[in-house]
């Protein structure tokens, strides 16, 4: 069983990590657009725009207040989550990993009620919604992640100790046992199963904002100042 | 290397990424026009995009690279095909894009990457590269039609200006009152003007532009831009957003050098005229009017106050707007070419812009768009509520004398 997880997190990271090389790949290999009318992104209002947008979400709020608070909760709760697992792939854990672990622990609360609220809002306000079943999927997927790390934090604790030489054991290629029990095996395939849906946006969406930004702060270049 | 069978060969690399971008959130589909008409979420933003992914993968994806490019289903090329031709490419979805995507430009890409593979345009929109190489316009009417059915006998134009006036092939076959306002308007500042002859004034190359079909693009552009070079032109002035639209940002570029002229709105000439008292509101109008900003004016190169300050400047006017208006306007249904293919849908939406000027009480809508204004007027046939429809140019023609600076 053990080695089979372990098979299976290789797989799934390399297959993740050619998903990754062959987007970027595209990207590279494709032309520049030939002519923009744009500000340059060191302009204050630019700047402030993309931070706005990518920070804080501006435009979703803008167009539905109902899912920006799941929305970017969600977003916040799993980047503290995330740095919160950092302990598990990080020997010795560094210091600032342990001081965001109360923030992390809160967090992971706030992750499990913005998945809900999202999937709450995609499939009960049907009118003119557009339901992608493959962003459901991820959802789902990531709250059964969220879920089940909170039932390993309140009530069934896996072995803490055992589970970071298993990952650990992974990274540097010297498998270790898996702790035992079977939430902790359900929340490591529940991860493996998310890596590979992982939205492509994250990479690219915050070049595409910032684009955005540079396009409306520079659409009165091209009638108005020339 | 480039895979010649790629999907993605046409795109830039920002278009790519913002293919990638779109996270599926449908936010989109609140704005959208055909949805409001269709009420089809296959035919929505985030789907296209989806299925668009799905055809990159298939001839850009690992499987492509291992096993080569397999075959990409038929039916749903077609119903790709159908969906991103019935759009009215007027990019309320890109500016409303939770994260920015720049629709208005993506979606003709993505119609030019069907061209290529034989499967667009739709219905007669391949019949106009035909018609415009014989006949210089869309409509393969002919030249000598093209001014004489509404150019005033009165108005000369100068053989070489450092004015020009470009009337457009939509303006000038089908919506006639609008540009005789503006050459009736033009000619009352007073300012010397020109225009070349109706055999030069060819298509400026937006329908081709929009549907994809990129072929003569440059042939079209090279002659009118060398043709009002030619006359020392410094400034064109036109009245249709299309035209506006792909003059300012695509005519650079298939020149390929910058323009020897700028190009400006007709609405930001009178603005100016009127604020510098060349020209003169002489009779005001006790009514209420409803301005609507044509998609590719407002969204596409910003044009939004001035129209606004030109219709504000006419003595007893009360400006009404629609709910969603400037940057955020709701397409008419003419726009992406799509008015004369998917008929229905056009005059739906058409019938929605008069019922919000119903109900919000205008006795105008005043229209700027010469797509617009032949398409909301056949909306306006059999429907159950009326509102006097007007263009801005053809409104102020008759309420203006020349001014004294």
């Amino acid at each position: 069983m053990d080695i089979l997880l372990i098979l299976l997190a290789y797989i799934v990271y390399i297959a993740f990590l050619v998903r990754v090389f062959i987007h970027a790949r595209i990207w590279l290999t494709a032309e520049e657009q030939s002519v923009t009318y744009r500000r340059p992104l060191s302009s204050i209002n630019t700047c402030g725009i993309t931070a706005l947008d990518i920070l804080f979400f501006r435009k979703l709020f803008a167009n539905d207040k109902l899912l920006w608070p799941g929305s970017w909760f969600f977003h916040l709760s799993l980047f503290f989550v995330l740095l919160r697992h950092l302990r598990f792939f990080l020997q010795p854990a560094p210091a600032c990993v342990a001081v965001i672990q109360p923030y992390g622990i809160f967090a992971g609360y706030t992750l499990f009620i913005a998945l809900v609220l999202i999937i709450a809002v995609r499939l009960l306000t049907w009118k003119k919604r557009y339901v992608s079943y493959s962003n459901l999927f991820i959802l789902s997927v990531l709250l059964l992640l969220s879920f089940s790390g909170l039932l390993m934090r309140n009530f069934f604790r896996p072995d803490l100790l055992q589970a970071k030489a298993f990952i650990l054991g992974i990274l540097t290629f010297r498998p270790e046992a898996a702790p035992s029990g079977f939430l902790f095996v359900f929340h490591f395939l529940m991860a493996l199963l998310l890596l590979p849906y992982v939205p492509s946006h994250i990479f690219s969406a915050p070049f595409v904002i910032a684009e955005a930004a540079r396009r409306e702060e520079g659409i009165g270049m091209m009638m108005h100042e020339k | 290397m480039k895979n010649k069978n790629s999907f993605s060969r046409g795109l830039s690399r920002i278009q790519l990424m913002e293919l990638d971008a779109c996270t599926q959130c449908g936010e989109c589909l609140k704005f959208c026009p055909v949805q409001d008409v269709t009420g089809n979420p296959l035919i929505s933003p985030p789907e296209k995009i989806r299925v668009f992914r799905e055809f990159i993968r298939a001839t850009d994806g690992l499987k492509a690279r291992l096993f080569g490019t397999g075959e990409v289903d038929r039916r749903l090329l077609e119903d790709f095909t159908k969906a991103v031709y019935e759009c009215t490419t007027c990019g309320a979805c890109g500016q409303n894009c939770t994260v920015g995507i720049f629709t208005q430009r993506l979606w003709p890409m993505l119609r030019a990457e069907m061209v290529r593979r034989g499967l667009g345009p739709i219905g007669i929109q391949a019949e106009m590269p035909g018609l415009i190489d014989k006949t210089g316009n869309p409509y393969g009417k002919p030249a000598g039609e093209r001014f004489s059915p509404w150019f005033p006998g009165n108005v000369r134009i100068a053989e070489s200006a450092d004015i020009a006036y470009y009337a457009g092939c939509s303006g000038s076959y089908e919506a006639h009152p609008m540009v005789k306002g503006d050459v009736l308007v033009l000619d009352t500042i007073g300012e010397p003007f020109t225009m070349l002859p109706p055999e030069a004034e060819v298509c400026c190359g937006f329908p081709l532009f929009i549907t994809g079909q990129h072929d003569m693009l440059e042939d079209l552009i090279k002659r009118l831009v060398d043709a009002y070079k030619a006359r020392g032109v410094k400034t064109l002035i036109c009245s249709c957003p299309c035209c506006v639209n792909i003059m300012v940002r695509d005519w650079p570029i298939f020149y390929g050098s910058d323009l020897p002229f700028k190009v400006r709105h007709i609405s930001q000439v009178v603005s100016e005229a009127i604020q510098e008292k060349r020209l003169v509101l002489s009779k005001g109008l006790q009514e209420k009017l409803i301005y609507h900003d044509p998609c590719y004016l407002s969204r596409g190169v910003g044009v939004i106050e001035e129209p606004r300050r030109v219709l504000k400047s006419i003595p007893g006017v009360e400006l009404l707007e629609f709910d969603r208006h400037g940057v955020n306007s709701r397409c008419c249904g003419s726009g992406g070419a799509a008015r004369k293919v998917f008929h229905e849908n056009a005059i739906a939406m058409g019938r929605l812009t008069i019922d919000e000027a119903v109900a919000k009480g205008a006795d105008r809508l005043v229209l700027s768009c010469p797509a617009c204004y032949a398409k909301v007027n056949e909306a306006m046939l059999g429907h159950d509520k009326q509102v006097r429809i007007v263009d801005i140019m053809e409104l102020l023609s008759d309420l203006v004398e020349r001014g004294q600076s």
